[in-house]
C-alpha cells in the first residue's frame, strides 16, 4: 500500500499530533507515504467561495503530482476529502478540465496538466478498504476492550455522496467497523453525521459552540468513553473549543476526542504520548485508562 | 426476504398522548412500493388514525416531508427497498425543527416566516415593462433555473444543523430562493438583497454542513446558492464583516505560502481593531500555545511563486 | 362566521389567478381558501408547457390557428367563442406571467422558447423544463404573498351556500382545529380542480377528489360534460404517474412490444404528436391486441435518441420520475407506460364571464364563478390538448377574478340564511360517529378499479351498465362505513370519507352521462358506437341532482368560425 500523503494545513500547525501518530500508525501498518511537501491547502471549501476556478486549479495541481506518481492520494481530514472530491468531480468534465489546465501550464511546471485519473482516498477508506477490517483486526496487538467510542464523522466525508461515495450518508458504518476491529464497542447516537461547528465558529460562536455541546453531551449520554473523528478540524472544535461549549452549555462536559490514527495506534500498541494525546485540551487519561490501562 | 416490513411510526395526539410514542405496523411488503404506499396500506386497512399529509405522490407538491431512519425525506418517492439496504425497518418521524402538530404533521409557519423575510418574488424595473417578454438569456436562465426547482417541502430545514442551534439562521429554502431572485437578470435590488442577506441570520451563518444538498429532494442544492450568494457579496465588495474577512484573508494566506497560516487567520477574521473579539480568542490560543499547537515558524511550501502565477492567470482570464 | 367580499376555493393556477385579479384594485377584501398549502396544488404537477401563439418560434403562428387546433382537437364539441376568447387573451397572460418574474425557457436571442405538443400544428407551448406548472404556481403564488392576499391553507369546502339562484358564502371545516365555519361573501369562485382519483390509474394527486363538483352538484347546480374524461397516453406503468407529453414534444417514440412505432398506423401525419384521446385509445388498442410489453397492459416511451445533454436540458424529471419509481435508466432503457386518468373535460357550466349558468336559456346562480378544471366553459370540448389546461387555468381564472370582483362590488349584502351550515354539520358529525364495518379505503379500491375497467378509455352499454350498478352498490355500502378517528386535530381520516362521498357522486354522473351518449366523441369512446354522430350528439350534456340520481338535460354547441368535419392526424 503506497499513496500520495496530503497531510493538510490542521495536522501541520495546530493538530501536530495528528500528523506525528499517522505516519507512526502507517508505518505500523506498512503503508508507504510519498508526502506531497509541495502540495497547496486544498481551499478547504473556502476559497471556492470567491473563486471556485482558482480553487480547483490549486486541487488539479495537487492531482498532477500525485498522478505523475500513479499514486492515490491518501488525506487524514475530512474537509480536505470533501474538498477533493467535489473538485475532481468537477475536473472529470472534460471541457472543465481542460480550462483549468490551462492555468496550470507555463513555465515549464505541471506541462500535460491533470488527466482526471487520481484517486483520493482518507485514510479511514484505505483501512476499510485497501487494508481491510480483517487484516487490521489481525495487526492489533492491544484490542480496546471496554471501550465506548462515538465515532463523528465530519460533514464533509460523507456529504455531498455523489462526490464522496463512500459511505451511505444516512447510515455510515466504516468508522464503526474500525472502532469495532479494534477491539472497541462503537456507540450510536444521531450527533454522528452532524456539523461539528467549527466553520461558523467565528462568525456565530454561540451556534458553533451548542452544536458541540450538543453532539458530545448526546456521546456522554449514550455512555461513550470518547469520541473519534478522522477530520482534525471537528477536532479542534470538539476537542480545542470544548472548554467554551462548557461555559455556554453551562456544564461540564470533560469527553476527550480522538484523532482516527491515535485510536488505532492504541490498539496496535503505541504509547499514549508516542500518538501525542498529552497536546489535547480535554484530558485523555482516562480513556488510556480505560482502555489499555487494565 | 422478510414477507413484512416493520414501520416503526412516531405518534402523537395532542388531545390524548400526553407525551410521543413509536407504534410498530406490519406492511406486505411488495416490490416497487414507497414509503408513502407503506403508510397509505397502513391507514386504509390497520389504522385509520395515522396522520400524515400527502398529496402528489410524484415528488412535486412537497407535502410528504417526513424523517426516515434519521434523516428527512420525501416518502412518495423513496422506495420501501431502498431504505431496507441500510436499515432493518423503516423509523418515521416528523420533520426536525418545526412544531408537531399531530403524529407525522408538522406546523409549517416557521417555513412561511422565514421565506416571507427574504422579499420572495421577483422586483424588477416597473417603470420600463416592455409589451412583451423581458428578454433573458439561455445562460442567464440556467443560472437561476436549479434554484428555480424548489418545491418548499421543508426537508432541508428539516436537516439544517445551524437552525437546529440558531433559530435566527433563514434557513437553506429562503436563502435558495433569495439566490433565485438576486440572480435573476431581470432584478433590479441585487445589492440591496445581498446587503440584507449579509446580516445576522443570513448567509454567513450556513455552517456547510451540506445536509440541505444531500437531502433536495429537486436540483436545487441549497447550500450551493448560499455559497454563490457569497461569491456575489465579495464580488460586489458590498461587505466587511466575519464572513467577507475569513474568506478573503484565507485565500490571500493560502497564496502567501500555500498552507493556511491558522494563527493569522483568526485574528485577520475578527479584525485586529476588534479588541473586544481579540481578548475573547486569548484564552484559547493560550491553552493550545501550551499544549504545543502553536507553531512558532509558519511552514510554507517551496513553490509559492508557481501558486501567485495561477491566480494571475484565473485572474487575467476572466 | 368569517366575512370577506369575494372567496375563491382552490389555490392552483386558476384560483390564484383569479384571487390576484379580484384583489388588483385593493378595494375588495379576497380570500383563497384551500384545502392544501397553495403550493401544493396539483398545477404545479404540470410538467411540458403553456401554450400561446405569439409565434417566438414559428411566426406563423397565431391565435386563429390556435383556436383551430382547439376544436378540431376536442372533436368539435368546443363553444368557440369561449376558445377564440382563451386563444386571444394567452399572450397577454403568458407576458404578465414573465413579467412576474416566471422562469422560462429561451431562444438564444432572450426571447421564450416554445415547444411542439400533441395536435397542436405549430410549437407553441412555452415551457420551464419539464416543470412549468410548478413554476408557473409558485410565481402567482410570490405574487399571492407580496399582494399579502388572505389565504385559509388547510381549510376544508364542505358546502356552497345556495338559496333562490343567489350564492351567499360556503362552509368549510378547519382541518388543524375540526372547526366549521361559514365564510360569508358576496362572490364566490369554484377552482377546485379535478378528479383523477376516480380512477385507479391516474396521474392526479391523492387530493384530486373533485369536491367542488359534487360540492355544486349538491348546491343544486348541474355538472355539464361529465362523460369526457381524458386519459393521458403517458402514465408511468403501474401507478400513472405523469410523464410529461413534452417528452413526444422533443421527439420521443411510443414502441409496442414489436419495437414498432405504432402510430403510424393512427396518426400517420402527426404520429406521437396526435392528440391524447387519438395516442390513449392506440395505446390501449395495442395493449388490447396483445402487443403490450411482454404482454403486460403497458407501452413504451423512448427517449433514448434525443440523447443525454437535451434530456437533462428539456426534460429532467422524466430522467428523475423514471428512475424513482421504476428504477430506470431512461439514458440507456425505454419507459413503459400505459393510459392513465388525467384530466376532466367537463365541469361546472359557465359562460364567458365564468358566471356559473345552470341551464340552456343562460340562467345564473348569481354571485357563483369557476374557473380551471372544475369548470366547463368548453374550451377543450370532448378532448383537451396539451398545454391549454394551463392557459385555461390562467386566462379563465383572471376572468373570474375579474367578473366576480366587478360583481361583488355592486352586489347587495344579503344576510345570511339561518341554516347555512346545518347540513354540513349534519354530515361530519355522523362521519364521525360512522361505526359500521365497511372501510373507506376499500370502497375507493373498488370505484377506482372498476371505473378504469368499465368506464375508462372504451367503453360500451353492457360495461356502463355493470358500472353504474357498481356505483350504487358502492353508494349504498358508504351508508355502513366505520371510522376510527374522532379526533378534532388533523382528522385526515374524516376528509378521506368526506372525499369518497363526493367520487361517489359525480361518479354516477359519469357512466350516466357515458351510457346516454350514444357515438363516440374525443376522450369519450364508445365501442359499440364507434363513429361521431353530430346529427344526435352534437350537444353539451348538463346532468342535475334529482331526488333518484341525476336528471339529464342538454344544451347546444357554439359554432362560430369552424363547421364540425371529419378529424384525422
Amino acid at each position: 500500500m503506497k499513496y500520495a500523503f496530503f497531510p493538510g494545513c490542521v495536522a501541520k500547525q495546530t493538530c501536530p499530533e495528528l500528523y506525528h501518530s499517522t505516519k507512526k500508525v502507517a508505518q505500523a501498518l506498512n503503508i508507504d507515504l510519498v508526502e506531497l511537501e509541495n502540495a497547496a491547502c486544498s481551499g478547504a471549501g473556502v476559497v471556492s467561495q470567491q473563486n471556485e476556478a482558482l480553487s480547483d486549479a490549486l486541487n488539479a495541481r495537487t492531482f498532477a503530482m500525485a498522478e505523475k506518481q500513479a499514486l492515490p492520494i491518501m488525506t487524514i481530514c475530512s474537509t480536505c476529502q470533501g474538498a477533493f472530491c467535489r473538485a475532481n468531480k468537477r475536473l472529470r468534465q472534460e471541457p472543465y478540465r481542460d480550462k483549468i489546465n490551462g492555468y496550470l501550464s507555463g513555465n515549464g511546471k505541471n506541462e500535460g496538466g491533470y488527466k482526471g485519473t487520481t484517486k483520493i482516498k482518507h485514510f479511514l477508506w484505505a483501512l476499510v478498504e485497501d487494508l481491510g477490517i480483517e487484516e487490521l483486526k489481525k495487526r492489533v496487538k492491544r484490542p480496546l476492550r471496554n471501550l465506548k467510542v462515538a465515532s463523528f464523522y465530519g460533514c464533509h466525508l460523507l456529504r455531498p455522496s455523489d462526490a464522496l461515495g463512500f459511505d451511505n450518508p444516512d447510515n455510515p458504518t466504516s468508522l464503526e467497523k474500525v472502532i469495532d476491529a479494534l477491539g472497541a464497542e462503537p456507540v450510536d447516537y444521531d450527533g454522528r453525521t452532524r456539523c461539528c461547528g467549527f466553520p461558523i465558529l467565528l462568525e456565530n460562536e454561540n451556534a458553533s459552540m451548542a452544536m458541540v455541546s450538543k453532539h458530545t453531551l448526546e456521546a456522554k449520554e449514550k455512555g461513550s468513553d470518547c469520541m473519534v473523528t478522522p477530520c482534525p478540524l471537528c477536532h479542534l472544535n470538539l476537542d480545542v473549543q470544548q472548554p467554551n461549549a462548557e461555559k455556554i452549555a453551562r456544564q461540564k462536559i470533560g469527553l476527550p476526542v480522538l484523532h482516527l490514527p491515535q485510536l488505532v495506534g492504541l490498539a496496535l500498541g503505541f504509547s499514549e504520548h508516542e500518538m501525542g494525546l498529552h497536546k489535547h485540551i480535554v484530558p485523555t487519561g482516562r480513556v488510556v485508562e480505560k482502555a489499555i490501562g487494565s | 426476504m422478510a414477507e413484512h416490513t416493520t414501520f416503526k411510526v412516531f405518534r402523537y395526539n395532542p388531545e390524548t398522548d400526553s407525551k410521543p410514542y413509536f407504534q410498530s405496523y406490519q406492511v406486505p411488503l411488495q416490490g416497487g412500493k414507497t414509503v408513502l404506499d407503506g403508510l397509505n396500506e397502513i391507514k386504509g386497512q390497520q389504522d385509520g388514525t395515522l396522520t400524515y399529509r400527502m398529496s402528489c405522490r410524484s415528488a412535486i407538491c412537497g407535502s410528504c416531508g417526513m424523517v426516515v431512519n434519521g434523516h428527512s425525506k420525501l416518502v412518495c418517492r423513496l422506495q420501501i427497498a431502498e431504505v431496507l439496504k441500510n436499515f432493518d425497518e423503516v423509523v418515521i418521524e416528523p420533520m426536525r425543527n418545526f412544531e408537531v402538530i399531530r403524529d407525522l404533521v408538522v406546523n409549517m409557519d416557521r417555513f412561511w416566516d422565514k421565506m416571507d423575510k427574504v422579499t420572495p418574488w421577483l422586483v424588477a424595473d416597473e417603470e420600463n415593462v416592455p409589451a412583451t417578454e423581458r428578454l433573458q438569456s439561455p445562460a442567464d436562465f440556467n443560472v437561476i433555473r436549479d434554484a428555480s426547482s424548489c418545491i418548499m417541502c421543508g426537508v432541508c430545514l428539516s436537516d439544517c444543523t445551524s437552525l437546529e442551534v440558531d433559530s435566527n439562521f433563514l434557513g437553506p429554502a429562503a436563502l435558495a430562493k433569495a439566490f433565485r431572485m438576486a440572480a435573476d437578470s431581470r432584478s433590479v435590488d441585487r445589492e440591496e438583497r445581498l446587503l440584507e442577506l449579509s446580516k445576522e441570520g443570513g448567509v454567513w451563518d450556513c455552517a456547510r454542513c451540506y445536509e440541505c444538498v444531500q437531502v433536495c429532494p429537486k436540483y436545487v442544492a441549497p447550500m450551493e446558492t448560499i455559497m454563490k450568494l457569497r461569491e456575489m457579496t465579495l464580488k460586489a465588495d458590498l461587505v466587511d464583516n466575519r464572513g467577507t474577512r475569513h474568506v478573503e484573508h484565507f485565500t490571500e494566506l493560502v497564496l502567501d505560502s500555500g498552507i493556511l497560516d491558522e494563527r493569522r487567520l483568526p485574528m485577520k477574521t475578527v479584525g485586529l481593531t476588534d479588541l473586544k473579539g481579540m481578548l475573547h480568542m486569548a484564552p484559547t490560543g493560550l491553552r493550545m500555545m501550551l499544549k504545543g499547537k502553536m507553531p512558532l515558524i509558519h511552514p510554507h511550501i517551496k513553490d509559492v511563486d508557481e501558486l501567485q502565477r495561477i491566480a494571475h492567470k484565473v485572474e487575467e482570464s476572466k | 362566521m368569517r366575512v370577506h367580499d369575494v372567496v375563491v376555493v382552490g389555490s392552483g393556477l386558476a384560483g390564484m389567478e383569479a384571487a390576484l385579479r379580484a384583489s388588483q384594485d385593493g378595494e375588495l377584501d379576497v380570500a383563497i381558501v384551500s384545502k392544501v398549502f397553495p403550493t401544493r396544488s396539483h398545477s404545479g404537477a404540470a410538467q411540458g408547457g403553456i401554450a400561446c401563439a405569439i409565434g417566438n418560434q414559428d411566426p406563423e403562428d397565431n391565435w386563429e390557428v390556435h383556436m383551430f387546433d382547439t376544436v378540431k382537437g376536442g372533436d368539435y364539441l368546443v363553444d368557440q367563442d369561449a376558445a377564440e376568447l382563451m386563444c386571444k387573451k394567452a399572450p397577454e397572460i403568458i407576458y404578465e406571467l414573465e413579467h412576474m418574474g416566471l422562469v422560462f425557457n429561451r431562444l438564444p436571442d432572450g426571447r421564450m422558447a416554445q415547444r411542439s405538443f400533441g395536435g397542436h400544428s405549430k410549437p407553441r407551448a412555452c415551457f420551464a423544463a419539464d416543470w412549468t406548472g410548478h413554476a408557473i404556481l409558485h410565481t402567482l403564488f410570490e405574487i399571492v404573498l407580496k399582494r399579502k392576499v388572505k389565504v385559509y391553507s388547510e381549510w376544508y369546502v364542505t358546502s356552497l351556500i345556495v338559496r333562490d339562484h343567489t350564492c351567499h358564502g360556503v362552509v368549510a371545516y378547519d382541518i388543524m382545529r375540526g372547526a366549521l365555519e361559514v365564510f360569508k361573501a358576496r362572490a364566490v369562485i369554484f377552482c377546485t380542480g379535478g378528479y383523477g382519483r376516480a380512477y385507479k390509474i391516474t396521474s392526479n394527486a391523492h387530493a384530486n377528489t373533485g369536491d367542488g363538483l359534487s360540492i355544486a352538484y349538491r348546491a343544486g347546480i348541474p355538472l355539464e360534460d361529465m362523460e369526457f374524461v381524458q386519459f393521458h397516453p403517458t402514465g408511468l406503468y403501474g401507478s400513472g404517474i405523469l410523464l410529461t407529453e413534452g417528452a413526444r414534444g422533443e421527439g420521443a417514440y411510443l414502441l409496442n412490444n414489436d419495437g414498432e412505432r405504432f402510430m403510424k398506423k393512427y396518426a400517420p401525419e402527426r404520429m406521437e404528436l396526435g392528440p391524447r384521446d387519438i395516442v390513449a385509445r392506440a395505446e390501449q388498442q395495442e395493449i388490447d391486441e396483445g402487443r403490450g410489453i411482454n404482454g403486460k397492459t403497458c407501452v413504451n416511451v423512448d427517449i433514448r435518441h434525443l440523447g443525454k445533454e437535451r434530456i437533462m436540458e428539456r426534460l429532467p424529471q422524466v430522467r428523475d420520475l423514471a428512475w424513482d419509481f421504476l428504477g430506470l435508466d431512461c439514458f440507456s432503457e425505454c419507459i413503459p407506460i400505459q393510459p392513465t386518468a388525467h384530466y376532466s373535460m367537463g365541469g361546472i357550466p359557465v359562460n364567458l364571464d365564468c358566471e356559473c349558468v345552470i341551464d340552456d336559456k343562460g340562467t345564473k346562480i348569481d354571485g357563483f364563478y369557476a374557473a380551471g378544471e372544475c369548470s366547463c366553459v368548453s374550451v377543450h370540448g370532448a378532448n383537451r390538448l396539451g398545454t391549454n389546461s394551463l392557459l385555461e387555468a390562467c386566462a379563465m381564472g383572471a376572468i373570474a377574478g375579474t367578473s366576480a370582483a366587478k360583481y361583488a362590488k355592486s352586489a347587495p349584502d344579503l344576510s345570511l340564511p339561518d341554516d347555512a351550515d346545518v347540513e354540513a354539520k349534519r354530515e361530519i358529525d355522523w362521519l364521525l360517529n360512522a361505526r359500521g364495518s365497511v372501510k373507506i379505503a376499500d370502497l375507493g379500491d373498488e370505484l377506482q378499479r372498476t371505473m378504469m375497467d368499465d368506464c375508462g378509455v372504451f367503453r360500451t352499454e353492457a360495461q356502463l351498465k355493470r358500472q353504474y350498478d357498481v356505483v350504487k352498490n358502492l353508494q349504498q355500502r358508504f351508508q355502513s362505513i366505520g371510522l376510527s378517528d374522532r379526533s378534532k386535530t388533523f382528522n385526515t381520516e374524516l376528509l378521506g370519507a368526506l372525499e369518497l362521498s363526493h367520487l361517489l357522486d359525480f361518479a354516477e354522473v359519469i357512466v350516466l352521462g357515458a351510457l346516454n351518449r350514444t357515438e363516440s366523441r374525443g376522450g369519450h369512446s364508445r365501442k359499440d358506437h364507434p363513429k361521431r354522430d353530430d346529427a344526435n350528439w352534437l350537444k353539451h350534456t348538463l346532468a342535475y341532482k334529482d331526488v333518484d340520481g341525476p336528471r339529464f338535460a342538454y344544451k347546444p354547441v357554439t359554432i362560430t368560425r369552424f363547421q364540425p368535419q371529419e378529424r384525422k392526424y
